[in-house]
C-alpha cells in the first residue's frame, strides 16, 4: 500500500513535469507551424483569399452591309440568393414580390440551384435594370439578395435572324477540347450560324484578373500583387445581308404563307443579300435560359421551325432544274436550240406507261426555247431519255447539286443527285425502270436540292457561267479599327459553253417576256427578268411552289429563289413574291445603297 | 476584512492583467472592418467585462476564506439551479443551449458551475476523514461531479463536462490519491477505445494486467479493475454493432468533430492556416487576412488565439504562452505552500481549470485537440468567461495571501 498516497513534494514534481511537457508541446507545435511550415501556410492563406477571375471580352458586333446592327450585347441581370445571409420569413417573401414569382417557386429554385451556403444561388435570370435599381437603393430591405450582371446577345426579332446569325449558348462538355484552352465551363460559344462559324473572330481573348475575396466569397477588391491581363475584344463582322431586304422578305412572306424559304444573292460576288426560313422564331429565346413551355412549343410545332430550310431543307427542284437537263443535252450535242422533238399531247407514252405533262391540253411541237418558256414536261422527258441517268447526273453534280455549297453557315445539307449506282443500291442491280430518268429530267423523283443550291446555280446562269462561293461575311473590323475585306472566291464554272449559257438565258427571259411564258406577271418596264417556275410534287401534301430568277436579265444584280411549301404552281405563289423582292431591291434598296456608299466614299 | 495590499502577488495579477488587455486588443482586431475603419463594439463590451471582472477580483480577495468554506454547498446548489434554468429559458446557438439572458447580460451557468464545483469538491475533500483511495470518498466526490456533468452534457457541452471531470481527477491527485489509482479509474475508458479491434484490446489488457501486478493495489481493487475492463471491452463491440449507422456517426462526430469537414473540420483548417501563415513575427496588427476576411470562424471567442498567431506570429504566441506558464507555475507553488488543505485545494483546482482550458483551447487552434467550444481564459470574448477567469486568479491570490493560515 505504499502507492496509496503521495507526498506534496512528489505531487509538485509530477504536476510540474506534466505542465512543462504540455507547454513544450504547445511551443513546439507553434514553432513547427509558424516557423518551419510557414511557407506552406502562407501559400494556403494567399490562395484562400485570392481568386483568379476571367475578364470576359466584349463579343464582336454583327452588322449588315449598310452597317445596321444585327447582333449586339446588352446587360442582363441575374438575381440571386445567398443562403448564409438569408433571413427567415423576410428574404423569400421579399424576393417573390420583387421577381413576381410564387414563394414556393422561389424556394424550389433556391433548392435546385444551391451550390454552397456562401455562394449566390441564381433565382431568376434576364432581369432588367429597373429590378436591379430597387436592390441598389433599398438593399437593406432585401437581406441575402444579390445580383450579378452578364452580357447577353441581342438579335432583331422577326427578320428570321436565326437562319443566318444563329445564336450563342453556354459551351457544352463536348465542345471543350483538351487541346483548346479558349473555352472553359460557362463560356459562351456560338451554337449555330455566323455566331458558330466565326466564333473565334467574335469572341476575342479572355483576360485574367486577380481579386481578393472574403470567406463568404464577397469581393473585397482588386488584388494588387499581380498584374491584370486585359481582355482582347472580339472583331466586329459586316455581313453581305441587306437588313431592309431581309425584313421586306419576311414581312411579305409571313403575310401570305406559312412555310418555305427565300434566298437572295448577288451573283457577281456570291454574297447573300437575304436568307430566310419560314416559319421563323425569335433567336433571343436562347439568351439566358429558354422557358420550357416556349421551347416545347417550338420543338413540337408540326411546321418544324427549327429546320433551317434554305440550307437544310431538301426538296425536289421541279421545273427549275430543267435548265440542267437542257444545258447537258445542248452541251453533249444531242440537240440544238432549234431541234423540235416529238409533240406534246398532254403527255407521252414511254414503254407501258403514260407520262403526263403538267398541261393536260398539251403543248404541241416545241423547240428548246418553247420547251423552257412553257416548261413542257414532254419535251424534257425526251431530253432525259436521250441523256440517260449518268450523263444527266454528271451535269447535275457539276452544276453544284448533290454537294454542299460551302457557305459560311452551319448545318448545310448536300441533297441527292441519283446515279445508276444509286438506283442499283436501292433497287438492286438493273432492277429499276430505265424511265426513272424521265422524272429526274423534270426535277422530280429522288432528286433533292436545297434552295441555296438552286440560287447558286442561277447565279452561275446570271453571271455567264462563273459561280462564286456563296458567303455572308463581307468585312472583318478588328478592335483596332483595321478593316479586312472579304474577296469573292470562285467556286466553279458551270459545265456549259458560253453559247449554251446564252441559249439558256434567252429561254429564261422568255419565261417572263414570252407570250406563253409561265411567269408573265413579272414583266415590267424597268428591267428584264429571267426566271423559271417550278412545281415540286410532294407525296405528303400539296405541291411545293418554286421560283428562281435573276434581274436585270442581262447584267444581273440579284438572284432570288423562293420556295413556298404546299402552295401549288410556282407561277401562282412563288413567282409574284420573287417579283416583289426583285422590284424592292432593284428600285429601292440598290440605289439607296449605292448612294450611301458614294456618300461614305466622299 | 482589511488586506495589506503590499503582500498580494502583484506579479501574478500583472500577468493576468496583461493577458486581459491583449485579449481586448485581439477582439478589436477580430471584429475590425477595413471598409469602415472601425471595429464592432465587442471590444468595448469586453473592456466593460474586464472592469467588472477586476471589481469581482477586488471583492473576492476581501472575502474571508472561512465564508467561502461555509457557503460551499449553498454555492453548489445555486450552480445546479442555474444549470437547470438553461433548460427552460436558455438560448441556443448552433443547436446547443448554453446561456440565458438576465436583463442585458447573457449568463453562461456552466462557467458559474465550474466555480461552484471547485469550491464544493475542495470543501468535501479537505474535511473528509476518509483515506484518499477509499471507495466511499471516491464515490461521493464522483457523485458531486456527475450531477453537473450530466446537466451540461445534455446541453450538449462536451467541453465544460470535460472541465468538471478534469477538476475531479486533479483534486483527487492533489488530495493524495496515487496517480496509479487514477490510471486504474480511467482504464475502462481506454478499454472502450481500444476495443474497436480485438488485437489492440488484447495488447492493452496485457499491459493493464502487467501494470496491476507491478503496483499491487490489493486483490479487491485489482480484480475489480480487470473485471470492469473486461466488461467494457467485451460489451463495446456488441453494442456498437447493434447501433444504426446514423447513431454511430453521431457518436463519432461527438468524439471527433473534425470528421465533419464543412463544420468543425473547416474551422480547424482555417485556424491552422491563420496561425501558420503568421510566421515568425506575424502579418501585423489588423493585417491578418484570415481574420480580417472572415475565413477564421469564432474569431473573437474560441479562436482568439489564432488571431494572435496570425497577426503577431511566433513571437506573439510565445509571449502569451509564457505569461500563462508563469500563472501555472505560480499556481503550483501557491497550492504547494498553503498550510490549510481547503485553501490548497481551492488554489489547485483554480489552476487546474485555467490550465485545462488553456491547453484544450490552444491545442484546438493548432489542431492538437478537437473543437470543443471552450474559451481561452482571460483572452476570449465573453462576460462570464472573463469574470470566471478573474475569480480563479483571485482564488490563487487569496490562497497565496492566506497561505500561513490553517
Amino acid at each position: 500500500m505504499q502507492h496509496s498516497s503521495t507526498s506534496t513534494d512528489t505531487r509538485v514534481k509530477i504536476s510540474a513535469s506534466l505542465v512543462i511537457l504540455a507547454v513544450m508541446i504547445i511551443i513546439g507545435t507553434l514553432f513547427y507551424h509558424q516557423v518551419i511550415r510557414y511557407r506552406f501556410f502562407a501559400e494556403q492563406s494567399e490562395s484562400n483569399r485570392i481568386r483568379v477571375q476571367p475578364v470576359i471580352p466584349k463579343r464582336g458586333l454583327i452588322y449588315d452591309r449598310t452597317m445596321e446592327v444585327l447582333a449586339d450585347n446588352r446587360l442582363s441581370f441575374t438575381v440571386s440568393l445567398v443562403p448564409f445571409e438569408q433571413q427567415d420569413g423576410v428574404t423569400v417573401p421579399k424576393l417573390s414580390e420583387l421577381l413576381g414569382l410564387d414563394s414556393s417557386e422561389v424556394e424550389k429554385r433556391a433548392r435546385t440551384n444551391f451550390v454552397s451556403r456562401y455562394m449566390p444561388t441564381p433565382i431568376k435570370r434576364g432581369m432588367g435594370i429597373d429590378t436591379v435599381s430597387i436592390l441598389e437603393e433599398k438593399g437593406q430591405y432585401y437581406p441575402g439578395i444579390t445580383y450579378s450582371a452578364e452580357s447577353v446577345r441581342r438579335y432583331p426579332d422577326s427578320i428570321s435572324a436565326e437562319t443566318f446569325l444563329g445564336h450563342v449558348g453556354e459551351v457544352s462538355n463536348d465542345e471543350i477540347k483538351p487541346d483548346k484552352k479558349d473555352y472553359r465551363l460557362g463560356s459562351l460559344i456560338g451554337k449555330s450560324g455566323i455566331e458558330k462559324r466565326y466564333d473565334m473572330l467574335l469572341r476575342g481573348l479572355e483576360g485574367t484578373r486577380y481579386i481578393e475575396v472574403s470567406a463568404k466569397g464577397q469581393i473585397v477588391g482588386v488584388y494588387e500583387g499581380k498584374q491584370e491581363i486585359p481582355a482582347l475584344a472580339g472583331s466586329d463582322l459586316v455581313l453581305t445581308i441587306d437588313r431592309e431586304l431581309q425584313q421586306f422578305i419576311v414581312r411579305n412572306f409571313d403575310s401570305v404563307q406559312c412555310c418555305g424559304a427565300v434566298v437572295a444573292m448577288n451573283p457577281k460576288t456570291g454574297g447573300i443579300l437575304a436568307i430566310a426560313s419560314f416559319p421563323h422564331f425569335d433567336p433571343n429565346i436562347f439568351s439566358g435560359v429558354v422557358p420550357p413551355d416556349i421551347w416545347q412549343g417550338i420543338v413540337s410545332d408540326t411546321n418544324h421551325p427549327l429546320l433551317n430550310r434554305p440550307l437544310a431543307g431538301l426538296y425536289p427542284p421541279g421545273s427549275t432544274s430543267k435548265l440542267v437537263t437542257a444545258g447537258a443535252a445542248l452541251e453533249l450535242g444531242l440537240v440544238n436550240e432549234n431541234t423540235v422533238l416529238k409533240p406534246c399531247f398532254g403527255g407521252m407514252q414511254f414503254g407501258n406507261r403514260f407520262f403526263r405533262c403538267w398541261e393536260p391540253g398539251g403543248h404541241g411541237r416545241l423547240d428548246m426555247y418553247g420547251g423552257i418558256e412553257r416548261s413542257c414536261d414532254v419535251y424534257f422527258y425526251q431530253l432525259g431519255q436521250l441523256l440517260g441517268v449518268d450523263a444527266w447526273a454528271d451535269y447535275a453534280r457539276k452544276c453544284g447539286f448533290g454537294d454542299k455549297s460551302g457557305i459560311d453557315l452551319t448545318g448545310e445539307k448536300a441533297g441527292i443527285v441519283p446515279t445508276s449506282t444509286y438506283y442499283d443500291d436501292i433497287f438492286g442491280k438493273r432492277k429499276w425502270s430505265p424511265y426513272l430518268i424521265l422524272n429526274l429530267a423534270i426535277g422530280q423523283g429522288e432528286f433533292t436540292i436545297t434552295p441555296l443550291q438552286l440560287a447558286q446555280f442561277y447565279c452561275g446562269l446570271a453571271n455567264h457561267g462563273v459561280v462564286n462561293q456563296p458567303h455572308l461575311l463581307k468585312q472583318i473590323i478588328e478592335p483596332t479599327g483595321e478593316v479586312h475585306d472579304v474577296e469573292p472566291v470562285l467556286a466553279y464554272n458551270l459545265p456549259f459553253s458560253q453559247r449554251t449559257i446564252d441559249i439558256l438565258r434567252e429561254s429564261l427571259k422568255l419565261v417572263t417576256a414570252g407570250d406563253h411564258g409561265t411567269a408573265r406577271s413579272l414583266r415590267n418596264k424597268y428591267y428584264a427578268v429571267a426566271g423559271k417556275t417550278g412545281t415540286a410534287q410532294n407525296p405528303h401534301g400539296d405541291n411545293h411552289s418554286w421560283f428562281a430568277a435573276f434581274a436585270p436579265a442581262d447584267d444581273a444584280n440579284i438572284v432570288v429563289v423562293v420556295l413556298v411549301e404546299n402552295a401549288g404552281h410556282g407561277s401562282e405563289v412563288a413567282a409574284p413574291l420573287a417579283g416583289k423582292i426583285m422590284k424592292y431591291y432593284l428600285l429601292e434598296r440598290l440605289p439607296a445603297t449605292i448612294a450611301m456608299e458614294e456618300t461614305a466614299r466622299n | 476584512m482589511s488586506i495589506d495590499y503590499r503582500h498580494l502577488d502583484w506579479k501574478l495579477i500583472g500577468a493576468a492583467l496583461i493577458l486581459s488587455i491583449i485579449g481586448i486588443l485581439l477582439i478589436y482586431s477580430a471584429q475590425y472592418d477595413a471598409a469602415t475603419g472601425a471595429s464592432q463594439d465587442y471590444y468595448i463590451k469586453q473592456m466593460l467585462w474586464v472592469c467588472m471582472a477586476l471589481f469581482a477580483f477586488i471583492i473576492i480577495i476581501h472575502i474571508p476564506l472561512r465564508m467561502i468554506d461555509f457557503l460551499a454547498y449553498l454555492f453548489y446548489a445555486l450552480g445546479l439551479v442555474l444549470l437547470m434554468l438553461v433548460f427552460f429559458i436558455g438560448h441556443s446557438k448552433y443547436g446547443a443551449a448554453r446561456w440565458f439572458s438576465l436583463g442585458p447580460i447573457n449568463v453562461t451557468p456552466s462557467d458559474i458551475a465550474k466555480l461552484a464545483l471547485l469550491i464544493t469538491l475542495s470543501r468535501f475533500l479537505a474535511y473528509t476523514k476518509l483515506r484518499p483511495q477509499s471507495i466511499r470518498r471516491l464515490l461521493i466526490s464522483t457523485l458531486i461531479t456527475v450531477i453537473p456533468v450530466g446537466m451540461v452534457i445534455v446541453q450538449p457541452d462536451l467541453g465544460t463536462s470535460m472541465v468538471f471531470v478534469a477538476l475531479l481527477f486533479s483534486l483527487w491527485f492533489w488530495s493524495g490519491l496515487s496517480p496509479f489509482y487514477i490510471i486504474l479509474i480511467i482504464s475502462p475508458l481506454i478499454s472502450l477505445l481500444t476495443a474497436f479491434h480485438w488485437l489492440t484490446w488484447v495488447v492493452y489488457l496485457v499491459i493493464l494486467i502487467g501494470f496491476i501486478l507491478a503496483f499491487r493495489p490489493g486483490f479487491l481493487s485489482g480484480s475489480l479493475a480487470v473485471t470492469v475492463n473486461l466488461f467494457f471491452g467485451i460489451l463495446a463491440p456488441i453494442v456498437w454493432n447493434r447501433l444504426a449507422d446514423y447513431q454511430k456517426l453521431r457518436i463519432l462526430t461527438f468524439l471527433d468533430p473534425g470528421r465533419d469537414p464543412r463544420g468543425a473540420g473547416y474551422q480547424i483548417i482555417q485556424s491552422k492556416i491563420a496561425v501558420g501563415s503568421g510566421g515568425l513575427i506575424g502579418k501585423g496588427y489588423l493585417e491578418g487576412s484570415q481574420s480580417q476576411l472572415k475565413f477564421l470562424p469564432e474569431r473573437h471567442t474560441d479562436f482568439i488565439f489564432s488571431v494572435l498567431g496570425e497577426e503577431f506570429g511566433f513571437v506573439g504566441t510565445l509571449i502569451v504562452v509564457v505569461l500563462f506558464a508563469y500563472i501555472f507555475y505560480r499556481g503550483i507553488m501557491i497550492a504547494a505552500r498553503c498550510r490549510s488543505k481547503f485553501t490548497s485545494y481551492l488554489a489547485w483546482g483554480a489552476m487546474t481549470i485555467l490550465i485545462f482550458q488553456f491547453f484544450i483551447n490552444v491545442g484546438m487552434t493548432i489542431g492538437l485537440m478537437p473543437v470543443t467550444g471552450l474559451p481561452l481564459p482571460l483572452l476570449s470574448y465573453g462576460g462570464t468567461s472573463q469574470i470566471l477567469s478573474w475569480a480563479l486568479i483571485s482564488l490563487l491570490v487569496l490562497a497565496d495571501y492566506h497561505w500561513t493560515e490553517y
